[in-house]
């Protein structure tokens, strides 16, 4: 099985940190970003299997990095986590809206977070 | 293992966040507030401090928070009614999860049986209800019990990336000690997925994926509503999928939670059969789902292009639901070789010629699980097992927990915070540099630059405001803190005390908040010991019985100033001033004002209790606060009333980093005096003077004599100023007394940013801090209210 690579996008250093660990321990190859437009500057020139992102952030929210994500050609059928503290529906609704694939509840649990991973990647 | 450790920094920070909003909320439950909202933000409190115990292996601090939070969960929907008994017992419950998390933090191990009585009341609480007609059956406390082992996570080594399709079969205790009642059977679902569903990178094949795992599975796709090629759109979606489960413990919900991320982008019809029935039809002899492996399953077709990319399915494991295998025959190829997708071509023609084909001998299985490969069977017997327990109590709780309230955030090291904050800091520095550079000749020849450095001005004091309110916090955070303590003084001293709380959404600096709780709590514990009276006594003075302490905070200028007042007996100052003069903090000779009496009860050793006092400590009380509070760059001042009241001022700034000055000349150096302190400028040419008989000089303002200060010679600075030519700056230090400072020139305003002198130097005497002026030079910020003191103390000595 070949390596499958994350790209991770939170501006909370704890969360990436958490993130890398769980993920590299898991055998992922792990990318970070810190708001959503590092992201979309980590996408020009990196293919990754999955993006796991979270919503509140500076410079440019999760929302609006989903939608720029979107919108880009070839990402269309790449699936993206939302990574949210909020259960609330709306959030959820709302990353939904914008082209989220699925999401993921903060705190996570690393099982938890592995097995979402592999329900929206091949 | 240093990650973990930083992950659990992490989670001592939030708790201590947690348990503060606890106790905001229950000062305000206690008050008759106990409305949903409430209830459900002590519930989520309680929740995620489990939660991030249960990562961690806290276990002694699970149980506790469980049984805690059953109570809570019980009380939130109602069954258990909160009285005031099971408000003082969450209040008491508050304390233990407190002292879990600290033993939890430290490591020091609490007895094992700490907060016993408290579970074991949670519990009988819990099964009162239960007998009252819940028909849940059996004890819930205990039944949580048994069921609930804490989430040992293990960092790291994850488990298997593969266990969610694959073939092992973790026991799962909860799922073995508490059998679900299901009815073994058979469920169809009709799956229709929308276009939405693949805009948003969902794909069929994975859903499929996920229910394989959870049973028997026969998937059928159903073509129908494909068009002929003239009108098949690229991006439209005609395929739709009939699903049989076969599986004895499975539920709808866990069918449902395998669409729990395409909900809204499909239709889904979930329906029950009888334990014998089939859904759908199904080929008269199901194929084992144990398909074999993935290449022989390969569609025949399958060195053609992938029609799935039409379909935006790009699996080939999709296609084999459309390949027409047995049908090669009719939908012969190469008639449509030219085309650019022949397989929906090959799809369509099928269709024109209907007659010999059934769709169900179409349909196909689907083999399952293309990530880890163990045989199937072991997949389909364990994944329920593995699947359910997840499902329902992860819906309920998050569902339940309702985050929604509250301000939405960000959590963000307070060191990224400082660090923007100094480099504001520095940028107003370079700002007002700028600014003294240039003079009127360059602002007449350069009107751009000056209005381009005006904007730059304005900028960079909304920045400076803008950074400041990040690190700014409502004192609503300390002063929850008191209702409690002054319930417990009351207690303890048998005074009937009440608190009121005013303006507790004043924000101040956070650093500042930190510090404030010792001094506060020192103070109201003054106040409750030595203010207020036994009931008995004010009533013999014609008071109410019971004695009320006032906390106010409130934003005067750039400070902020937080009052604790009461309305009891006031300073005893005959005998303050003789505990003074017994401990040789004030000279016999020297008669100190009323004022300056009051002030003695900060000195340092000073206590007029004269047995130490199990309350207001041992003695080193109010001193404690005045160093405190001068470490925070503020002061204190007290007022008192013989029969009537104290009250205690704190002057806290409004943030420690950017100070308001007015810069000065102190013989040739330049000093900065904080301008909130400043009352006004005068010329010491327009200046009466007066000298007074202990050598020393007043000046006579509007009929009111204040006390001279002399910097220059304070500080021990040459002055070759005329002394026609110098400055009074009128300054007024906490309380009413002024003080008027003489320099030698006045410079003008800024800002500036306080460095610390202890830090870089040691403590000096009348200077709160150093600061790095525009043009490179340091200046010393004189503490005006140390100037102060200073001299009552040498006079006092």
């Amino acid at each position: 099985m070949t390596t499958l690579r994350v790209l991770t996008v939170d501006d909370s250093r704890t969360i990436l940190a958490m993130l890398h660990h769980t993920l590299s321990n898991a055998g992922f190859e792990v990318l970070q970003a810190e708001d959503g437009k590092q992201g979309l500057d980590v996408l020009k020139t990196e293919t990754v299997d999955v993006v796991i992102t979270d919503i509140n952030m500076p410079v440019m929210d999760g929302i609006e990095f989903i939608k720029n994500v979107r919108a880009t050609g070839n990402h269309q059928s790449l699936p993206i986590l939302i990574l949210t503290t909020e259960t609330s529906q709306d959030k959820r609704d709302q990353g939904k809206a914008a082209g989220g694939t699925g999401w993921i509840v903060k705190p996570f649990d690393p099982e938890k977070l592995i097995s979402v991973i592999h329900r929206v990647v091949h | 293992m240093s990650d973990l450790d930083d992950f659990k920094a992490t989670y001592f920070d939030e708790c201590s966040e947690l348990l503060t909003e606890l106790e905001e909320q229950f000062a305000a439950i206690e008050a008759g507030e106990r409305d949903a909202d409430r209830l459900n933000a002590v519930f989520r409190a309680i929740h995620s401090i489990k939660g991030g115990a249960g990562a961690f292996g806290f276990s002694a601090l699970v149980g506790f928070a469980h049984a805690y939070e059953t109570l809570l969960d019980y009380v939130r929907d109602g069954r258990i009614e909160m009285s005031d008994d099971v408000v003082t017992l969450c209040i008491r419950a508050n304390d233990i999860v407190a002292d879990h998390v600290k033993a939890a933090q430290t490591g020091e191990a609490l007895p094992a049986d700490y907060g016993m009585d408290e579970k074991e009341r949670f519990d009988a609480l819990a099964r009162g209800d239960a007998a009252a007609g819940d028909d849940e059956g059996g004890d819930p406390l205990d039944e949580f019990d048994i069921e609930f082992t804490p989430v040992m996570v293990n960092l790291d080594a994850p488990e298997a990336p593969a266990a969610m399709a694959a073939g092992e079969a973790p026991v799962d205790d909860a799922f073995d000690s508490a059998p679900m009642q299901i009815e073994p059977g058979h469920w169809e679902v009709r799956f229709t997925p929308h276009r939405a569903l693949y805009a948003r990178a969902n794909d069929p094949l994975l859903l499929f994926r996920e229910l394989a795992a959870l049973g028997e599975m026969h998937v059928r796709a159903v073509l129908e509503e494909i068009p002929p090629l003239s009108d098949f759109e690229p991006f439209a979606v005609y395929c739709s999928w009939e699903i049989t489960m076969i599986s004895s413990s499975l539920t709808e919900a866990m069918i449902r939670e395998v669409f729990e991320f395409v909900e809204g982008d499909c239709d889904i019809a979930v329906a029950q059969l009888g334990s014998a029935a089939v859904g759908f039809d199904i080929p008269p002899a199901p194929e084992p789902v144990v398909a074999p492996p993935k290449a022989a399953a390969k569609p025949t077709m399958s060195d053609e292009p992938d029609p799935a990319d039409l379909l935006a399915l790009a699996d080939d494991e999709v296609a084999s639901l459309l390949d027409f295998s047995g049908d090669k025959d009719v939908a012969p190829e190469p008639q449509f070789a030219p085309e650019p997708e022949p397989a929906p071509v090959s799809v369509q023609d099928s269709f024109e010629e209907p007659p010999s084909l059934s769709f169900a001998e179409l349909a196909e299985t689907i083999q399952p699980s293309p990530i880890a490969k163990p045989p199937a069977p072991v997949a389909v017997a364990a994944a329920p097992v593995r699947v359910a327990p997840p499902a329902a109590p992860s819906e309920g709780e998050e569902s339940g927990g309702n985050r929604s309230v509250g301000v939405q955030s960000i959590r963000v090291d307070l060191d990224k915070v400082d660090r923007v904050v100094n480099m504001v800091g520095e940028l107003v520095i370079t700002q007002s540099m700028l600014t003294q550079q240039m003079d009127e000749t360059l602002r007449a020849r350069y009107t751009e630059l000056v209005r381009g450095l005006e904007v730059l001005a304005q900028t960079t004091r909304g920045l400076q405001d803008s950074v400041m309110a990040i690190r700014a916090q409502p004192v609503k955070s300390v002063f929850s803190r008191m209702p409690r303590l002054v319930r417990e003084l009351a207690t303890k001293t048998g005074k009937k005390i009440k608190l009121e709380t005013i303006g507790e959404n004043t924000e101040i600096d956070k650093t500042v908040i930190e510090q404030l709780s010792d001094p506060l709590t020192h103070m109201i514990r003054n106040s409750a010991d030595h203010g207020i009276e036994t009931p008995d006594k004010r009533l013999g003075r014609g008071k109410n019985e019971t004695g009320t302490i006032r906390l106010s905070a409130e934003q005067a200028g750039g400070n902020i100033l937080i009052i604790v007042e009461d309305d009891g007996g006031g300073i005893n100052r005959e005998r303050v001033l003789q505990v003074a003069r017994d401990k040789g903090v004030v000279a016999p000779d020297i008669n100190p004002t009323d004022e300056q009496i009051d002030q003695l009860i900060f000195a340092p050793g000073f206590s007029t209790a004269s047995e130490v006092s199990d309350i207001s400590g041992r003695g080193v009380g109010m001193d404690v606060v005045l160093s405190n509070i001068k470490k925070i760059g503020g002061s204190v001042h007290v007022r008192s009333w013989t029969g009537k009241g104290t009250r205690m001022t704190l002057r806290l700034p409004l943030t420690l980093a950017v100070l308001d000055v007015m810069l000065v000349k102190v013989g040739e150096s330049p000093y900065v005096v904080p301008l909130s302190s400043i009352v006004e400028t005068i010329q010491c040419s327009r200046a009466s003077f007066e000298r007074v008989p202990s050598g020393g000089q007043v000046l006579q303002v509007r009929g009111e004599y204040v006390q001279v200060i002399d910097l220059a010679q304070r500080f021990e600075m040459v002055t070759e100023t005329d002394p026609e030519n110098r400055f009074v700056v009128l300054c007024e230090a906490e309380g009413s007394a002024k003080v008027a400072l003489i320099v030698d020139d006045i410079i003008g305003q800024q800002q500036v940013v306080i460095k610390s002198l202890e830090e870089n130097f040691e403590r000096v005497d009348g200077i709160a801090g150093g600061t790095i002026l525009g043009d490179g030079n340091v200046a010393l910020i004189v503490d005006v209210q140390g100037l102060k003191t200073t001299i009552v103390h040498k006079n006092a000595a």
